[in-house]
């Protein structure tokens, strides 16, 4: 217990991501469960989006751009799966690769116009 | 109508999407926070916790910090219990009467379903989360779990799982409940046949299961790579106490045991919304029965070894000694881990598989009873001839150890393939199983939560009524579960809404155990709340007077400097505590117990 | 190396688990022996199998177990269980009773709070010596147990 007092006091309380990793979820496996087109992409954005400001704030990344982009990266791969190959779910394929087209443009845009700024922790 | 209906949608998820965005615009500034590094006394975090987390709800939808999210597992775990509870009250008062009375017999199924998912995956898993969160760390010395924010991610998948689990309850349009029992067997679970089972319902609470084992598997790798990498320099291999063990084997099976069931569920949604035919085509029923059981035995020793760490960890502390044989009880808690393995299909000895099979399965299940039973003699050898106290949390562990062995015994017999199927299907299995679960594992859960109650809310509880709690529940556990067991010798098939006449006094006593157990949880509540809220404030970090013996552990001490702390700055502005008892706890109860 | 850390105490902590270890292997001789339901070449690998692969599971995670826990046993302090956090919590020694904590902390613990107050008073006194004689028992009976706990 009394060992290495230090290291705590750096160590953050509080983060708002999860609870939006873990709303994301839910919301986007229902969407893509029921074939709900905004409730997918929605829920995916939601959650990638939070993956990506997490892995910021926990100084996995500079800048959540990238991260947002990363996470994309996956979710195009599985959406462009459904589409095209034998599973055979275009629609809801359509609605992964939407989320991450705008993952992709989020990250994108936030790369070419956030003003360059030190993060502040 | 179509179009109308997605556009509503986009808007709604656009809206709220743009509204988490802005509020988390708004919580941009924490980001230029850093905590004080005025180097609270003693290095413990809590000596500043109050300046440095937000305040309010926004406190508690937000922290990573693993004592507070033991809290909100054990609020979650609580509610579930009472939900679970409930719906159990409903289907008790249904059975009071031979035929269909109260409730339908597919409301009956429901609930059946319902009660069953939630007491095991929104109570059972969650209640051992709570201790686990908030004690580990503070056990093994380490500053937090190793993983803070995937810990709130794992509790926050949680809250979206009961409202899917539960969402056939709700009044939605053509949303009806499961009714497959937990168990979930196929074909029923693939909406074949002619059956009401393909609803949307059922699709919902499978999604809703499907979350909860991400959040268990979430939460366990996180103990795992705590218990390994996060232990205090002095904690080692040797030291690492008997909670802590119980704790990184139940992980270890989790993220053996909980993937699958992920999986298996993901493939019957798909059988249920794709057209694949995983479980609906030949052998398919059988696949799923092997594929579920292959978790849903492990599941009985995920939900049954913090248990027995709790009891292990509880009983020496009111026997006045240490526990007998700790390595004995350390290495068949391993021994369980691994053997839980191999026991999968005496949940199938009926299903005609090939008999060698079965004589396998038979022989590892009578080997696993070992480990157990060496627990059971330890528990009971480290109360004789010690200075036992009964309290509370000591009541509920010795409960714990008379329950554990009816349903351990019953168990060893049901693991025997013949006498398994005379029994199997009957209600002596629903006996077995509750006098583990309901007998057993609620018993240490509430063991726990009595003797840490001083730790996590800094006051006592009421003894009186807590003793009325443990006796109301014993007894109503025995009623109940007992005559569970007669009714399965008498050949009472379970799942069913309604019997034949011959079973109707044994029911209507199991109801009235049912009802006992209803009451003494209603006491529960009310303890737990208002000793919570107005309780007497422990002043000194061994409430327990663990000092005396010898069995002051680590988790205690941390209280203690946290004590100590908010004494040198000045304590919490709180006028309650002079009226309520003057500043001195030493009649909790009979300070309470006329209001 | 394996023998210096598997012990006389060790090994006899590690035979709780070598009894499931020979029920396991008590059914693989009657099987074999036996054979109840004849040999069928696929059925019969599953059988032997399913008995097979826990066995060796649980010999190897009992090995690995008791290395680690025994081998920190000699590396380390040895503390109670869930004691080597506590503030002045003293390691225990071998074949010596407990007061593992610094007996001066337990002079700020004077007050009796709680469920145990019927009998906290007039056990007080009673405890070092409860103790010494609870312990003097459990070492006699279990040497195993003496250093451990």
């Amino acid at each position: 217990m009394d060992a290495e007092p230090g290291l705590s006091e750096q160590y953050r309380m509080a983060s708002p991501w999860p609870l939006f990793i873990a709303l994301g979820i839910p919301i986007a496996e229902l969407g893509i469960l029921f074939s709900l087109f905004p409730i997918a992409v929605g829920g995916l954005l939601l959650f990638g989006g939070s993956v990506a400001g997490m892995a910021t704030e926990s100084g996995y990344a500079k800048t959540p751009w990238r991260g947002l982009i990363g996470v994309a990266a996956p979710l195009a791969v599985l959406g462009l799966a459904f589409m095209f190959t034998r599973i055979g779910l275009p629609n809801r394929g359509l609605a992964i690769v939407a989320a991450a087209v705008i993952l992709v443009a989020a990250g994108v845009a936030g790369m070419l116009f956030s003003p360059d700024r030190e993060p502040t922790y | 109508m179509e179009v109308n209906g997605q556009l509503a949608l986009t808007v709604l998820m656009g809206l709220f999407l743009v509204a988490v965005a802005a509020w988390l615009a708004r919580v941009e500034n924490w980001r230029s926070y850093t905590p004080v590094a005025g180097g609270g006394a003693f290095g413990q975090k809590d000596s500043y916790g109050s300046e440095e987390k937000p305040s309010g709800v926004i406190r508690w939808l937000t922290t990573v910090d693993h004592k507070d999210i033991g809290i909100l597992y054990g609020a979650y775990g609580l509610i579930a219990f009472a939900v679970g509870g409930l719906m159990v009250v409903v289907m008790r008062i249904e059975l009071i009467d031979p035929g269909m009375s109260l409730i339908s017999n597919t409301f009956y199924n429901s609930l059946l379903t319902s009660h069953g998912i939630t007491m095991l995956f929104l109570f059972g898993t969650p209640i051992i989360a709570a201790f686990s969160n908030y004690l580990v760390p503070l056990l093994i010395g380490a500053d937090d779990m190793a993983f803070p924010r995937i810990n709130a991610i794992a509790f926050w998948l949680l809250p979206p799982a009961a409202l899917l689990i539960w969402a056939g309850f709700f009044p939605l349009p053509d949303v009806i409940p499961a009714q497959t029992a937990w168990t979930m067997y196929t074909p029923l679970s693939t909406g074949a046949g002619a059956g009401n089972q393909a609803n949307a319902g059922v699709d919902l609470m499978l999604l809703g299961l499907h979350l909860s084992g991400v959040s268990a598997t979430m939460g366990a790798i996180n103990f795992i790579a705590t218990i390994f990498t996060e232990r205090g320099d002095d904690v080692s291999w040797a030291n690492l106490d008997i909670f802590s063990w119980t704790i990184l084997t139940q992980s270890g099976l989790i993220l053996f045991a909980f993937p699958l069931l992920g999986s298996a569920i993901v493939m019957l949604l798909f059988d249920r919304n794709f057209g694949t035919a995983f479980f609906s085509g030949e052998g398919g029923a059988i696949l799923w029965q092997h594929l579920f059981w292959f978790f849903g035995h492990p599941e009985v020793y995920i939900l049954v070894l913090p248990p027995m760490g709790i009891v292990s960890y509880v009983i020496p502390r009111f026997s006045g000694r240490r526990l007998f044989g700790f390595k004995f009880v350390v290495y068949s808690t391993l021994a369980i881990g691994v053997l839980s393995f191999g026991v999968w299909a005496h949940h199938m000895f009926a299903t005609g598989m090939d008999p060698r099979l079965r004589a396998s399965f038979m022989a590892v299940s009578l080997a696993i009873a070992i480990p157990s039973a060496v627990k059971t003699f330890n528990w009971i050898t480290t109360m004789w001839n010690g200075r036992v106290r009964l309290t509370t949390p000591m009541l509920f562990s010795v409960g714990f150890v008379s329950n554990f062995i009816i349903g351990g015994v019953t168990g060893v017999f049901l693991a025997s393939i013949p006498v398994d199927l005379v029994l199997h299907d009957t209600y002596y299995v629903v006996g077995h199983f509750h006098y583990v679960v309901m007998g057993a594992i609620a018993f240490a859960g509430f063991s726990g939560l009595y003797y840490w109650f001083p730790l996590y809310t800094g006051r006592m509880y009421q003894k009186t009524l807590g003793k009325a709690h443990f006796w109301l529940s014993m007894i109503g556990t025995n009623i109940t579960f007992f005559a569970m067991i007669l009714l399965g010798y008498g050949g009472m098939p379970r799942r069913y809404a309604t019997f034949l006449p011959q079973f109707a006094t044994l029911h209507q006593l199991a109801t009235v155990g049912a009802l006992l157990l209803l009451v003494g949880q209603i006491i529960f509540v009310w303890n737990f709340v208002q000793s919570w809220l107005e309780g007497p404030e422990i002043e000194d970090g061994d409430p327990w007077n663990l000092r005396q013996s010898g069995l002051y552990t680590a988790e205690w001490d941390w209280f203690d400097q946290k004590q100590q702390t908010a004494i040198a700055d000045g304590g919490d502005p709180d006028d309650e505590t002079a009226l309520t008892d003057g500043g001195h706890v030493d009649e909790p109860a009979d300070d309470r117990s006329d209001a | 190396m394996a023998n210096k850390i598997f012990d006389r105490d060790t090994l006899l902590d590690l035979t709780v688990n070598v009894v499931p270890l020979f029920i396991i292997a008590f059914f693989v001789v009657a099987f074999a022996v036996l054979s109840p339901f004849g040999i069928d070449p696929l059925a019969s690998s599953i059988q032997f199998g399913l008995l097979a692969v826990p066995f060796v599971l649980l010999a190897i995670l009992t090995y690995f177990a008791g290395r680690a826990v025994a081998g920190s046993e000699q590396s380390g302090e040895v503390y109670l269980p869930g004691q080597a956090g506590v503030r002045g919590a003293k390691p225990l020694e071998e074949d010596h009773g407990p007061a593992a904590i610094d007996p001066e902390s337990t002079d700020d613990a004077p007050e009796v709070e709680g469920d145990g107050e019927d009998d906290a008073d007039g056990d007080a006194e009673d405890d070092a010596d409860g103790d010494a004689e609870d312990d003097a028992d459990g070492d006699a009976e279990d040497d195993a147990d003496t250093k451990d706990a």
